[in-house]
């Protein structure tokens, strides 16, 4: 494919193209067949696209090693974005932010004194060659493997990057690095700060915006949170005149953290209208290429989470974590099948005389398609001040009610094959077209009306299927009015429509939940219908599992315990020094009885062991203003602890990840950053990673402190059946546990008020026969003995539940 | 500290706008980079001089649970009473503010008063 673009759009094979896109993060949704699953909804949705992070950090464990095979082959991922029609915008960073571990850049690489992360030390350049050394080791992996792939239209290099200064000479050198591996497709940086920063150095300029970064701020009652969308355009036009206004991120839900509000909060608070708005103020700016971050939630499985972030990264995203299509996955698929009805990508702004308080109004004059679009929006608070609810007067006399914050696309003088539109506020959802028919479906609003050039007034409080034709000169037009409720399950397939359907894939299989008659139309036949019956299917029960086993799985704090084989530190003791970037780190020494105090600072969680007791058990995770709060503590010692002349000390660390890069510092220690003795001795640790239940399978010992909990559950897989399970900690009673299901680390689990008690049981990782390990780190201080501990451990509930399960009929 | 470049901050602050008050000094300052809010300003320094010290703007009551909105082309003035230190001259001012969604924003810039 050939790709070129104006100041207008991209083309493709010269052929212009409204880019509608949404991000994807294959390492958050692992595996070729959830990555296909999604491709092929988010396809359904009208997107055409797929933007791919690239994580280096996921493929590269050492220098010099990376791994692309199984769940993280990215070529798979690459041939199904193929299969499902979707063009990708591939950003391989070097750094990406996102979210994950470090911002995506290898711990080996951030270990490397003489490197410099990203050319920078807080905002100051400073060039490192040997980091670019290693970029371009990473780009002569990576690149060689997103060149196999002609459906990859753009590709951005570094992500959200500034300095004091702004040399060039780094942003350039990954621009050339990138032509010389064979990059043919236009470069473009994403710019934080919409601030025209590094246009000149890359073809297309390009910005992301997050209005709602703050799910403690109403945005509908701070409506000022779109200004600069409001005004884009200008912004695009000054940094770069002669290419396609581009947001290479826009808003379409945002994360949650460990001390946040909660998924369910902030998609509430952000409702449909965040995404409606969003999108539709993109196109008045004059936007043709957008990109949804995200389209599609994920799960931080693994080591994959920085720090800020738990487990769930579902950021509220039209697709949720679970595979299952939201509410703003419809408003986003009306946007998207409306562009895809009419060809937007060549307008310019047009004089519209109306000012209105908290009305946002803006005209664009549509050359494709010789109309204009009017794009209203009311941001007044809702209530019987917001004069918009009861009609805003335009200047052609029109009369239109916008509740509190919708945003409506109004055609005005649209030449359809059958009648013009002079004006309407009842907005389009798709049209399709055959010679000289065509069918355009307009979603029913009591209060909106089409007013047509002749007079004409069809008013838009219609029912389902409502329908009026207009003919002239051998051609015709169908309006066809769908109700939201219908049109959030009708489906635009290029030559017909599919009404009734959960969701339906680009093959025409539509998905159900409960027996359902599915409708069809097309311009050839009309209407047909066809009766799906439901199997049998799992129903959204939650069942309680049944505890098989109970173990005590922290051998390492055991007094025999052997660690000779341990690597041996002295000096510093964080992660970078013990070259251990695991969640998990053991640190053992002896110390001598007459130590009064230790003194110690670790990240994130931490407990201490003397001779197999806990003396204390600490979370040290702390955040304000954005940045980490170092914590450093001191414990007393004395002759019932140090009850040996050597005495066994162990520490476990739990590491939550390292920074993300975006206003904190990746190489921010980790692990074990201070350890000091009263008095002042030199110690020698002995380090290991990992929990022992993920190093041997002789993990069982005597003391209490880590327990794992083993169930085991069935899982019938069927075809053409889509399920989403999870299980559920709502009436746990341990505050922290790490999740395995058949070994895989799916999940860790902090008591907190608003955050996540149910984890995704991600369905690459299920099988059959599941086994799932959850290993609990905190003894209840309220239980005396270990005995009375593995009683309650026995009894702990753990739900198992069935989210959603759709049947495919083709 | 958010990593905003240095050159992009100063574009907030209005330059030529530093005046010398009785007791105080106040200078214009006016959102070019886009919407948001201050929840406090941890102090203002001219010329190494810290003349607002408090950990909010509690003349205003901006706090973190009453933060003021500065929306994009919003200008206004930031008037400081309690110490005479602006001087003939060059005058080299420290803001550092907060804000709810970025964390704390330092701006340097120098002026003639």
């Amino acid at each position: 494919m050939e790709v070129s673009f104006d100041k207008y759009s991209l083309m493709v094979d010269g052929k212009r193209v409204f880019i509608k896109s949404g991000a994807f993060h294959y390492f958050r949704t692992p595996g070729v067949e959830m990555a296909r699953d999604r491709f092929q909804k988010m396809k359904a949705g009208g997107y055409n696209t797929v933007d791919l992070y690239f994580n280096w950090n996921y493929h590269s464990p050492k220098q010099g090693e990376y791994d692309f095979s199984g769940i993280k082959d990215v070529r798979k991922i690459l041939e199904e974005t193929k299969k499902a029609g979707l063009f990708v915008i591939a950003r391989p960073g070097p750094f990406i932010n996102a979210e994950v571990n470090a911002g995506g850049l290898p711990f080996w690489l951030l270990k490397d004194e003489e490197v410099i992360p990203r050319n920078r030390i807080g905002t100051e350049y400073k060039y490192s060659p040997k980091y670019m050394e290693y970029v371009a080791e990473w780009y002569d992996q990576i690149i060689p493997i997103i060149r196999e792939f002609d459906n990859v239209i753009l590709f951005q290099i570094e992500n959200e990057y500034a300095t004091d200064s702004m040399e060039e000479d780094y942003m350039k050198e990954l621009y050339k690095m990138a032509r010389d591996r064979g990059i043919k497709c236009p470069i473009f940086h994403n710019d934080a700060y919409f601030a025209g920063l590094w246009a000149d150095c890359v073809d297309i300029y390009a910005l992301d915006l997050y209005p709602y970064i703050n799910p403690n701020q109403n945005w509908k009652q701070d409506n000022f949170c779109f200004d600069t969308l409001d005004n884009v355009e200008d912004i695009f036009r000054c940094a770069k005149e002669d290419s396609p206004p581009f947001i290479a991120e826009m808003q379409s839900g945002w994360f949650d953290k460990w001390d946040g509000m909660g998924y369910k909060h902030i998609r509430e608070a952000l409702g449909d209208e965040h995404i409606n708005i969003m999108t539709k103020t993109a196109i008045s700016q004059g936007v043709t290429i957008f990109n949804h971050f995200l389209a599609v939630g994920g799960t931080n499985w693994g080591n994959l989470a920085c720090d800020e972030v738990y487990t769930s990264y579902e950021f509220t995203a039209p697709i949720d974590e679970f595979g299952v299509p939201q509410s703003n996955y419809h408003k986003a698929k009306e946007i998207n099948y409306f562009l895809d009805s009419f060809d937007l990508t060549c307008t310019e702004p047009k004089e519209f005389d109306f000012c209105q308080e908290n009305i946002y109004a803006k005209m664009r004059h549509d050359i494709t398609n010789d109309c204009d679009w009017l794009f209203l929006r009311n941001m007044g608070i809702q209530g019987e001040q917001n004069e918009a609810e009861n009609g805003i007067v335009l200047p052609n006399g029109k009369t239109v009610k916008l509740k509190s914050c919708d945003m409506k696309i109004c055609p005005v003088n649209l030449s359809l094959k059958g009648c013009d539109i002079e004006f309407s506020d009842a907005e389009i959802f798709a049209r399709l077209q055959k010679e000289d028919k065509e069918a355009v479906f307009f979603i029913s609003d009591k209060d909106a009306n089409i007013y047509l050039s002749d007079g004409t007034v069809i008013s838009g409080n219609q029912k389902d299927f409502a329908n009026f034709t207009f003919e002239r000169a051998g051609k015709s037009t169908q309006i066809i009015f769908l109700t939201k409720h219908l049109a959030d399950k009708s489906w635009f397939l290029k030559d017909r429509m599919i009404f009734n359907a959960d969701y339906v894939l680009p093959n025409g299989a539509a998905a159900v939940e409960k027996n359902t008659e599915i409708a069809y139309f097309d311009l050839q036949y009309g209407f047909s219908k066809k009766n799906c019956v439901v199997n049998e299917l799992d129903k959204y029960f939650i069942q309680p599992l049944e505890i098989s086993d109970v173990k005590f799985c922290s051998p390492e704090i055991d007094l025999d315990y052997d660690y000779s084989s341990w690597k041996k530190i002295s000096g510093k003791t964080d992660a970078f020094s013990c070259n251990i970037f695991d969640e998990f780190i053991w640190y053992k020494t002896k110390i001598p009885n007459y130590l009064t105090e230790i003194t110690l600072s670790a990240r994130h969680l931490f407990a201490v062991y003397v001779n197999g007791k806990e003396i204390i058990n600490r979370n040290s995770y702390k955040l304000e203003k954005l940045q980490e709060v170092p914590e450093t503590i001191s414990v007393p010692l004395n002759k019932s602890i140090l009850n040996r002349d050597e005495n066994e000390l162990t520490i476990l660390v739990q590491n939550l990840g390292f920074d993300k890069g975006f206003s904190g510092d990746t190489n921010n220690p980790r692990g074990l950053v201070i350890f000091e003795t009263t008095p002042q001795i030199p110690v020698e640790f002995s380090v290991c990673d990992k929990l022992s239940i993920e190093r041997t399978n002789k993990y069982e010992s005597d003391n209490p402190y880590l327990a794992k909990i083993t169930v085991n559950f069935d899982v019938e897989f069927k075809d053409n059946v889509f399920f989403a399970k999870y299980i559920s900690f709502e009436d746990f009673r341990c505050r922290r546990a790490t999740i395995y299901l058949n070994g895989v680390k799916i999940g860790r689990y902090i008591k907190r008020r608003h955050v996540q008690d149910k984890f995704y049981l991600i369905n690459e990782f299920l099988k059959e026969h599941n086994t799932l390990d959850i290993v609990v780190w905190e003894k209840d201080r309220n239980v005396k003995s270990a005995w009375g501990f593995k009683s309650d451990l026995e009894n702990v509930k753990i739900l198992l539940g069935t989210f959603k399960n759709y049947q495919l009929f083709k | 500290m958010v990593i905003v470049p240095d050159f992009l901050i100063k574009r907030i602050y209005q330059k030529g706008s530093l005046k010398k008050l009785e007791n105080g000094a106040s200078f214009n300052l006016k959102n070019v980079l886009g919407p948001g809010f201050i929840s406090g300003f941890n102090y203002v320094k001219i010329n190494d001089v810290i003349i607002m010290n408090g950990k909010e703007y509690t003349s205003n009551d901006v706090s973190d649970d009453n933060p003021i909105a500065f929306r994009l082309g919003q200008a206004g003035t930031l008037v400081m009473t309690g110490n005479d230190s602006v001087t003939e001259g060059v005058n080299k001012i420290v803001i550092e503010a907060l804000n709810p969604e970025a964390g704390v924003v330092k701006l340097s810039v120098e002026d003639n008063a």
